[in-house]
């Protein structure tokens, strides 16, 4: 006969802090398929379409407007989607994850800890490989021929490289835990919570649009992004992103899976 | 030596629906439970309440003399993959395995290679494509694997078939007595299990029915069979607990007899059998209802 652990009277004992954190990071990358290795390969598949885009763009326009065509290519949205993709691995974490984390016998700080981490984990991976893309797409004007879809208008254009990672880094912080707090609404509320904040969300925006007509303030705000450019913009973005991150830790203590 | 659980007045309500409706027991260490009840009748959410997946409305749970809420060190000592459990998306099998040991101390690889091959589970497929009673086999064996000090099983035969029913009672019980743990397990299919239980918690609209040591309860009922009239003198001054009516023969349930009880039985020529667990059960939970 072997004993296990903890006898009767006394809760044993359980991991460091540090390792109930890590572990709740190891089983959100479990099955790195999913949530590391598709959006990769997602990104590569577009990336090859994009790149005969460009082909056919560059063969198609008049001479002299090339110029006009690699303006425009600054605007592409091709990488877009990755962030989309982002929301959707904290959507899930929260929703499917969770229940798993707490039949293991996580708590849920140490859940919530844990998938923090992960998110920042994901968010530094995509920044630095982002950057690095970006870089090259600098550093070959365009892939040889001119392409933009790693220094469009949204990832910083030509800034500094140091500028494009932060901008990276706090896009995907901001996607990864704005989408786990609106997760967090739905498994701490489930519909009802769902529809009570896409009312308030959505008041909220027709409140603000009011305000931005009565006060004529639209100048203002394109002032805000012209002079902020996307840098002081993503950094802005870090408000909502830690508020978000609140707001999800303080759901997810009180949440009960189903 | 204290209770491994410990649960006082313990109320949880849902809007209007009471699933847990003031309930007090306790659990000792290193034996095997039987959460008993019908379907609905409060016995997942009582288990979700010990791990602390759901918060109580009122009442007190202690699990190894302290809180579970939110107690890594409590809950560390827990394991819990409910009937209807969510796994990330497309987590395969394998994936369950590879991360289950990173939260269980006690966990033995050997032991979940060696069940997951019993059960035919196929390690490479998604979770979601798993029948049920794949499923089942995949709860069952992060259970027993994991040697969790406290082991809970939500109806963990769902779906399996006879074979697989058996190859788990078998398991549980091998691993059981070389590895003495406080295991949980819900059930409606009592009969089945009966042999495995070493203790029973009856439930029913969220309240304890009963609460009796296994062995105890088979006893504590007896039933008599006979010619209808014979029947109906026997019983005339007696508790009956449930009666069978077929022509002119007639059994009854009733309480246990004593040795007179039992002579007198056998004087009206009246024959008398055990009870099984399940039909105990059966007649406990329905008695409010007439059964005629």
């Amino acid at each position: 006969m072997t004993a296990i652990t903890a006898t009767a009277g006394t809760p044993g004992t359980a991991p460091s802090g540090f390792a109930r954190i890590l572990r709740v990071v190891r089983l959100n990358l479990a099955n790195p398929w999913t949530t590391v290795i598709m959006p990769w390969i997602v990104l590569g598949a577009i990336f090859v379409l994009s790149y005969g885009i460009w082909i056919l763009v560059f063969l198609s326009v008049e001479p002299g407007g090339e110029a006009e065509a690699r303006e425009g290519m600054q605007w592409s949205g091709a990488s877009m989607w990755i962030f989309v993709y982002l929301l959707v691995v904290a959507v899930q974490t929260m929703n499917l994850t969770f229940p798993l984390a707490l039949g293991y016998g996580s708590t849920r700080r140490d859940f919530y800890l844990g998938s923090a981490a992960t998110f920042v984990v994901l968010s530094v991976m995509w920044a630095l490989g982002l950057t690095i893309l970006s870089a090259i797409e600098s550093a070959t004007d365009g892939w040889g021929i001119g392409g933009r879809m790693f220094t469009t208008i949204f990832f910083g254009g030509d800034s500094p490289v140091w500028q494009r990672l932060v901008i990276c880094l706090c896009i995907s912080l901001f996607f990864f835990f704005v989408g786990a707090a609106v997760a967090s609404v739905y498994v701490r509320w489930r519909v009802l919570g769902m529809i009570v904040f896409f009312f308030l969300l959505g008041l909220a925006l027709i409140g603000a649009l009011a305000l931005i007509f009565a006060v004529d303030g639209w100048p203002a705000v394109g002032d805000f992004f012209v002079t902020n450019q996307a840098f002081g913009v993503s950094l802005w973005m870090l408000v909502p992103t830690a508020v978000a991150g609140l707001a999800g830790y303080l759901m997810i203590r009180g949440a009960t899976p189903r | 030596m204290s209770p491994v659980v410990e649960v006082r007045d313990l109320r949880k309500s849902f809007g209007k629906v009471r699933a847990v409706d003031g309930v007090s027991f306790t659990l000792e260490a290193d034996r095997i439970y039987g959460l008993l009840g019908r379907n609905g009748a409060g016995k997942t959410t009582l288990m979700s309440l010990l791990t602390a997946q759901e918060f109580a409305t009122s009442g007190t749970i202690e699990l190894f003399g302290q809180s579970p809420v939110e107690n890594a060190r409590v809950l560390e000592q827990t394991a819990f993959i409910k009937e209807n459990q969510k796994y990330p998306e497309d987590f395969r099998v394998k994936h369950l395995f590879r991360s289950a040991p990173w939260f269980f101390a006690n966990w033995n690889a050997e032991l979940a290679g060696s069940l997951a091959e019993d059960f035919r589970l196929p390690l490479d497929r998604r979770m979601k494509k798993l029948s049920r009673g794949q499923l089942s086999a995949a709860g069952v064996i992060v259970g027993l694997a994991s040697r969790a000090p406290l082991t809970f099983f939500d109806e963990p035969y769902l779906g399996l078939d006879a074979v697989a029913r058996q190859l788990f009672y078998d398991r549980l019980l091998a691993d059981y007595a070389e590895h003495p743990r406080t295991i949980v397990l819900s059930t409606h299919l009592i009969d089945e299990v009966s042999t495995l239980l070493e203790h029973v918690i009856l439930i029913d609209e969220g309240r304890i029915l009963i609460d009796s040591d296994a062995e105890d309860l088979r006893g504590s009922a007896i039933t008599v069979a006979g010619t209808a009239s014979a029947v109906d003198d026997f019983t005339r001054n007696r508790e009956v607990l449930h009666r069978d009516r077929l022509g002119g023969l007639a059994t009854a349930t009733l309480p246990a007899l004593d040795a007179a009880g039992r002579k007198d039985a056998a004087a009206a020529g009246l024959e008398l059998s055990p009870v099984s667990l399940q039909q105990l059960i059966v007649r406990t939970t329905t008695s409010g209802e007439d059964p005629s």
